[in-house]
């Protein structure tokens, strides 16, 4: 009988809970199975019993490093069922802080996939890097991990000092290029870890329903910021990168390269920033009805579905995250690969098994 | 006189008195360096011999008997063939040693490995049992580019010996057999690139993952003692100053191994793990290529 094993909940290579049993004959991977909901939070059920204010609270909480896209999708389906105009400069501050928050998220990947190929001075190089934008998210918010930024119809905190969010941005777009890029398209035993290994074709991607990086690394042009474009994004220069191999290693391209797209990205918002009222006025009663909102996370497509009755308090909020879908394509990444690259393949998805199981 | 010498071989230098100070000062000094090559402060120079006084005090897991009687003698073979092995390091080429020495010294370097492997599939851990298996392949792996390179040196020499290796084998020979044997390092150390037997991000602690306290401390000994073995072996081979007084040898010896030590530690810093085949491919391509044009040099000058 070949034998099973068991990855997680608690395991070194695995930053969330949840679990993977692997077969393997030898070092090879014949079948593999995940499982989730170690980590059930009941935040969906809460949200129908709290206020829309402290619901966008409740839901900075989803997830600890992309809290702030949860916040600014429940806010927007807010201000759409409310009918609410957000400010210029509130949009630009919306942008700069989403992109600063896909910064850190795409640099603590990125760390922890080197960690997972035992390169553990470039995860030192990356969490030095993110540590710059945490700096940077702390001066604009006040926190580190919950900015709190998002309030129906506007931020809640201005950019004080604009200059050196630009300094600091300026400087960690020149280590990556500089620095993290080389290494890691370079390097021998990086290549030797990552090309080739745990292939998501196109056609799979599609079938599985893959969103963001994963799916823009099989050669799917899919990002939320470019076909639908929310907040400031239709005023803003920037590309999407688009590889077509699928691999581990396009799937680290694609990331390194957006990281260097969001820098260009608040950039621009932060020099193209008008000045005027950013927090917006009190907001009115949320009348009855429904409404879909999505925009594009650090992981992909984050999708809430909010419904009203009129009253206070929300009736349903239903939020689909990008890991949800993403987390299927792991099995036919792992099987043929050997039991070595399961947790970098696993980690390559970028998951969020904590935001998933909410 | 040569029980004496023995004795002294075994218990002060290259042995136990000088082996355990130097292995954790190597031990210290990897981490060291890999903490400042990746920004850190790194351990302070006392913990690898806290560490081991540490895993010592522990009281350890109850075991089945005969599980824990060979979980306990397993580290214990592997620290004392190790130290054995230091002891029979030509430090001093003229000096003892005697024919077919070569042949004791790569055996009982082997032996450490080797419990590695039953002590893996003994801890009756799945992750032991793959650390162990891994261990096994990559020994395999390793050993062939490794002999080569001993025979090619043996061959030159036309000695069996350690000490008319140290001193008779051609140069040219010589520096393709180091070559050699410093890549063969890694692995037996658990070293980047070639570390996929302890690699924790897959299998935790590999085969001494079921092992605690004094268990693991002799463990960690025997990792210890490995990093003077090897580094010495090398340092003794590279370096052998005959005709100087003992103190600069012993000099010698300990700045060459320190200075492999350095090298190891960088390139172990600067490179990802490789996987378990792909780490077997390159000693049984590169390696053994390496190892195989000593050997085709060594025949074509005798």
């Amino acid at each position: 009988m070949s034998p099973v094993i068991t990855m997680g909940p608690f395991h070194p290579a695995l930053e969330e809970p949840y679990k993977i049993d692997v077969v393997c004959e030898g070092e090879h991977v014949t079948d593999a199975s995940i499982r989730v909901g170690f980590n059930f939070r009941a935040i969906e059920w809460l949200a129908e019993r709290k206020n829309y204010t402290a619901d966008i609270a409740l839901f900075e909480h989803v997830c600890g490093i992309c809290s702030n896209v949860h916040t600014l999708c429940l806010s927007r389906a807010i201000e759409t069922l409310a009918g609410i105009e957000v400010p210029e400069r509130a949009q630009y501050i919306r942008v700069v802080v989403a992109e600063a928050e896909r910064l850190h998220s795409h640099l603590l990947w990125a760390g922890i996939a080197c960690e997972l190929i035992g390169f553990e001075t470039l995860f030192m190089a990356c969490f030095g890097l993110r540590e710059k934008i945490m700096d940077v998210l702390e001066a604009i918010s006040g926190n580190r991990v919950n900015y709190a930024m998002n309030r129906p119809g506007g931020v809640n905190r201005d950019i004080a000092d604009p200059g050196a969010v630009l300094a600091a941005v300026r400087a960690i777009a020149d280590a990556t290029s500089k620095q993290l890029i080389p290494v890691l398209t370079t390097d021998a035993t990086v290549r030797a870890r990552c090309a080739g290994v745990g292939v998501l074709t196109r056609a799979d991607a599609i079938a599985y329903g893959a969103v963001g990086p994963t799916a823009r690394a099989s050669g799917l042009p899919q990002d939320i910021r470019a076909s639908a474009p929310y907040e400031a994004y239709d005023r803003l220069l920037f590309e999407v990168p688009v590889r077509q191999e699928g691999d581990v290693f396009a799937r680290v391209v694609v990331r390194a390269l957006e990281i260097l797209e969001s820098c260009r990205i608040i950039e621009q918002a932060i020099e193209q920033m008008p000045a005027g009222p950013f927090r917006g006025d009190d907001y009115p009663k949320v009348p009855a009805g429904e409404v879909c909102s999505r925009i594009e996370g650090p992981r992909g497509e984050v999708f809430y579905y909010v419904a009203s009755d009129g009253s206070d308090t929300p009736t349903r909020v239903r939020v689909r995250t990008p890991t949800f879908a993403n987390m299927p394509t792991a099995r036919p990444m792992v099987l043929g690969q050997t039991f070595a690259d399961v947790p970098l393949i696993q980690a390559s998805l970028d998951p969020c098994y904590s935001c998933t199981d909410r | 006189m040569t029980v004496v010498r023995g004795l002294i071989s075994l218990l002060v230098f290259p042995g136990a008195l000088f082996a355990l100070p130097a292995g954790w000062f190597m031990m210290w000094l990897q981490r060291k360096i890999n903490a400042r090559a990746q920004g850190r402060i790194g351990p302070p120079f006392f913990q690898p011999f806290f560490d081991f006084v540490k895993l010592l005090a522990k009281e350890p897991v109850v075991r089945p008997r005969l599980q824990g009687f060979l979980m306990t003698v397993l580290p214990l073979a592997a620290v004392a063939s190790t130290l054995g092995a230091i002891a029979l390091l030509p430090v001093f080429p003229k000096a003892g040693g005697f024919s077919g020495d070569l042949v004791l010294l790569v055996s009982l370097i082997e032996v450490g490995p080797l419990c590695a492997v039953l002590g893996g599939f003994v801890s009756r851990s799945l992750y032991g049992g793959i650390g162990a298996s891994r261990e096994a392949v990559l020994t395999l792996a390793y050993n062939v580019p490794f002999l080569i390179a001993l025979f090619a040196l043996v061959a030159s020499a036309g000695s069996f010996s350690l000490a008319g290796v140290a001193l008779a084998a051609a140069w040219p020979v010589r520096v393709l057999a180091l070559i050699a044997l410093v890549a063969c390092i890694p692995v037996k150390l658990h070293l980047n690139p070639f570390s996929a037997a302890s690699a924790e991000q897959e299998i935790y602690a590999g085969s001494t993952t079921e092992y605690d306290g004094p268990r693991l401390a002799l463990w960690e000994l025997a990792h210890a003692l490995e990093w003077v073995a090897l580094t010495g072996l090398v340092a003794s081979l590279a370096f052998p100053v005959a005709d100087a007084a003992w103190p600069v040898r012993v000099v010698v010896f300990v700045a060459v191994s320190v200075a492999l030590v350095v090298v190891l530690s960088f390139a172990a810093a600067s490179t990802a793990r490789l996987k378990l085949a792909q780490t077997a491919r390159w000693f049984l391509l590169c390696g053994s290529g390496i190892a195989l044009s000593a050997l085709v040099v060594a025949f074509v000058r005798l």
